[in-house]
């Protein structure tokens, strides 16, 4: 979330761009490190090349294609998937999504003070990904338009027990609906200059309920969920990630990463990648001094030639850098997978495309925990005044209104650690999934090998520019 | 000028990035090297 200040100056530099404390990733500050920020990244390609390098000496067969899966205890496996933790996830999730659009509207205006933005951008874009990772698809549980599409279906039913059956999900629509969904999101996030105010954060939960029921309206609550809906997929993608896995109705344990080879892959699956690739990489840009030092230029150019406003200006720079950073994530790997193509011809660029992408998740995974993890653990903290004060007009409902946000919990070093560790982990896991897909699509162990020479390149390319923005944010 | 004046920030910048065109230029070097073992297969497999 960026809080974009236009100051409505005359001059070309007459804005500023501040990042509202909820906002701020870039929370960790400048540190003195004992080794340049530059070096990290020389130290991360070589745990990658080997990493690289053990992957073709130790794993010369598929291990994750056709995972195992041990159901847990009967009995605890039958209450986690009751009807009636089915029915209160549901209802929590409603709950809150009433409280964000009843806060956005009745509570205060400030952002940091209301409910309503830190539990969009935090507790719910933030938290919930190391959740899935952790607890597996806790979203498809809580997600309050699938509890309000169940419960609706339920009464119809009821009501009408030969009602009209639901549209046949378009198989060319595939992933794009949630591609776009992410995008908008990201627009809200990061392009709107009023993305973070309370009544915006409302408006804009309501008009997505609206367009979600719709769509799960006609084609069904379940098919909607599985590949329309930017959050379920999104969440759901990293929940892939976790050992955690339900079949037949039984909740089981499979082995780690088992998950992510058996997503099923449709049209648009590597536009919605280079979407959570993208979205947090502009994040990062946009937060830096290269941008910020192009931006003032770029601006009074478009407000001399084109006559906008500085506000609209900056909202087209924005939303132009943003979807650049989508196509440019998305382009450098496809660029990856033709290079590996060269191996084998007998493959098209687009069928390994699709083979590979789910090798894209942890690199999401990582480029979003390195991004935020900062404003998470801090900015997270909020939901104990929060809480108690969800209007931010006095009230004290728990007795923890008073609480604030300890900033010096974590150190500024701590935090740069823990980021290049998700970077450098996010793209060992991925190198780990691209070997396993390549043994399996390609003829024989060498050229599995051979063609996992080009994917490595991309990901020491994915790692450079993680790290990259990451040092920029930080100075920033 | 400009650019000269501030070349210490870009040559410092450019540091983040050696370690792509090295993997970069070792993929040439290694696609160039199956290229010509293949063409030595193919004359093998001929003769």
């Amino acid at each position: 979330m960026r809080r974009v200040l236009f100051t409505g100056a005359a001059t070309a530099t007459a804005f500023a761009l501040t990042a509202a404390p909820a906002s701020a990733h870039g929370l960790v500050g400048r540190t003195d490190l004992p080794i340049p920020d530059w070096l990290f990244t020389w130290g991360a390609t070589a745990v990658l090349v080997v990493s690289f390098v053990a992957l073709a000496a130790l794993w010369p067969s598929p291990k994750l294609q056709n995972h195992g899966w041990g159901p847990l205890p009967a009995g605890l496996s039958r209450v986690l998937t009751s009807r009636a933790v089915d029915v209160l996830c549901g209802a929590t999730g409603v709950a809150l999504l009433v409280l964000v659009v009843y806060a956005g509207y009745a509570g205060t205006n400030s952002i940091t003070a209301n409910f309503a933005p830190t539990f969009v951008y935090v507790g719910f874009w933030l938290g919930l990904v190391p959740a899935s990772l952790l607890l597996g698809d806790v979203f498809r549980a809580f997600n309050p338009w699938r509890a309000i599409g169940r419960a609706s279906g339920w009464l119809f039913s009821r009501i009408s027990p030969s009602g009209p059956e639901p549209l046949v999900y378009p198989k060319r629509l595939g992933y794009w609906p949630a591609a776009v969904g992410l995008l908008a999101f990201g627009w809200l996030e990061l392009v709107s200059t009023s993305g973070d105010q309370p009544r915006t954060v409302a408006t804009a939960t309501l008009v997505y309920s609206a367009v979600t029921l719709v769509a799960m309206t006609l084609y069904g609550v379940e098919q909607w969920t599985s590949r329309g809906e930017a959050f379920s997929v999104y969440f759901g993608l990293f929940a892939r990630l976790s050992v955690f896995e339900r079949r037949d109705g039984r909740l089981g344990l499979r082995p780690p990463l088992a998950g992510l080879p058996s997503w099923p892959v449709e049209s648009g699956a590597v536009a919605l990648l280079a979407a959570m690739v993208g979205i947090v990489s502009f994040d990062g840009l946009s937060a830096g001094k290269p941008f910020n030092d192009s931006v003032g230029p770029i601006n009074t150019w478009l407000r001399d030639s084109l006559g906008l406003g500085a506000p609209d200006a900056l909202t087209v720079i924005f939303a132009v850098g943003m979807v650049a950073a989508t196509v440019v994530a998305g382009a450098f790997y496809v660029l990856g997978v033709a290079g590996a193509r060269s191996v084998d011809r007998g493959h098209s660029t687009r069928e390994l495309a699709r083979s590979f992408v789910h090798t894209l998740v942890p690199i999401a995974l990582a480029y979003v925990g390195a991004h935020y993890v900062s404003l998470l653990l801090l900015q997270g903290q909020a939901f104990g005044y929060l809480a108690s004060d969800p209007l931010g007009n006095g009230s004290n409902i728990f007795g923890t209104a008073d609480w604030t946000i300890d900033y010096a919990f974590i150190g500024a070093e701590a935090f740069w650690y823990v980021q290049v560790g998700l970077v450098v982990v996010g793209h060992v896991i991925a190198l780990v999934l691209a070997h396993d897909r390549a043994l399996v699509v390609f003829d024989g162990a060498k050229a599995a090998v051979r063609s996992q020479y080009w994917l490595l390149g991309v990901m020491v390319g994915y790692t450079t520019l993680a790290l990259w923005l990451l040092a920029q944010a930080r100075e920033g | 000028m400009l650019v000269l004046a501030h070349a210490g920030h870009w040559l410092a910048q450019l540091l983040y990035v050696a370690p792509v065109v090295i993997i970069v230029a070792w993929l040439g070097v290694q696609n160039l090297r199956d290229r010509r073992a293949g063409k030595q297969d193919n004359q093998k497999g001929a003769a």
